[in-house]
């Protein structure tokens, strides 16, 4: 650790040791929110469609590398933001707004609808602007 | 042609295998499942498409930078194996699927087929398996 950097303060590092926690706090969340989906992996109904369980299987999977590598598995993250958001904006407030919806409407807004605020606050923002946005794309030829 | 590449680079080949996974994901997979967002029963839960329009649009991000959005299609190709192996093949194998199981088997399926081929592994083994984890203290 050098001079300027702290458990707060980022210094020389992509970020700081707080915010590795935080995102390995997440991972936790997630590996613990999902394991009662996991489970229905091996015992479900015979005609279960699945993917909606694969779909959190993956992410489960995802979240066991996130606790190692934060920063490498930050683009799920960003997957995890972005399909909530997605979620909230194409069916979450217009079927909360109409009063008509799925019947786990109501748990899903939390589940779901509430994530991205969370994820707003855990992504490392300056890191995503220096290595998905301003770092130079991959060569062509 | 392609020089060798360097332990931490991939060949120019495979960042073009890549993109055009990424390209498929993006706009195949993403023609099919984002209409779903707009036109769909106003009762529908809508976990499923919101979840693979995420996965396309993030894949957008991967042609500029197919290394750094590796997760991505780590995530695709664990969630496809799930699938095929906890749904997919015991239903297949059973003759007992469900209605959706026509649409999903050959779609998924194909999934499961090529990425094996499209992940760089030995990147892989060397960034997300064997590389140390981030910092602890």
């Amino acid at each position: 650790m050098n001079a300027a950097t702290g458990f707060w303060r980022r210094g020389g590092e992509e970020v700081s040791l707080a915010r590795l926690y935080l995102m390995r706090a997440t991972a936790l969340l997630g590996i613990w929110g999902l394991f009662a989906t996991v489970q229905t992996l091996f015992v479900h109904d015979a005609l279960d469609r699945g993917v909606h369980k694969a779909l959190i299987g993956g992410l489960w999977l995802m979240a066991v590398f996130a606790l190692r590598y934060p920063l490498k598995m930050v683009p799920i993250l960003l997957f995890e933001m972005t399909w909530k958001l997605v979620w909230l904006l194409a069916f979450g407030l217009p079927q909360y707004w109409s009063g008509t919806g799925s019947p786990r409407l109501g748990e899903d807004l939390w589940s779901i609808g509430a994530f991205p605020f969370v994820c707003a606050i855990v992504i490392p923002w300056g890191y995503v602007w220096r290595h998905y946005v301003r770092a130079p794309g991959e060569r062509w030829r | 042609m392609t020089a060798p590449a360097a332990p931490q680079e991939l060949s120019l080949l495979r960042l073009y295998v890549l993109r055009a996974i990424y390209f498929l994901i993006a706009f195949g997979e993403g023609s099919q499942v984002v209409p779903a967002l707009f036109a769909h029963e106003p009762t529908a839960r809508g976990v499923i498409p919101a979840l693979l329009s995420g996965l396309c649009l993030l894949c957008l991000l991967g042609l500029r930078y197919p290394r750094a959005m590796l997760p991505l299609l780590l995530f695709e190709m664990a969630w496809k194996y799930i699938w095929f192996f906890a749904f997919g093949l015991p239903q297949y194998l059973s003759g007992q699927v469900p209605p959706t199981f026509a649409e999903d088997f050959p779609a998924i399926t194909f999934g499961v087929a090529i990425m094996p081929f499209v992940i760089p592994w030995g990147y892989v083994w060397r960034n997300y398996l064997i590389a140390a984890g981030d910092r602890w203290r």
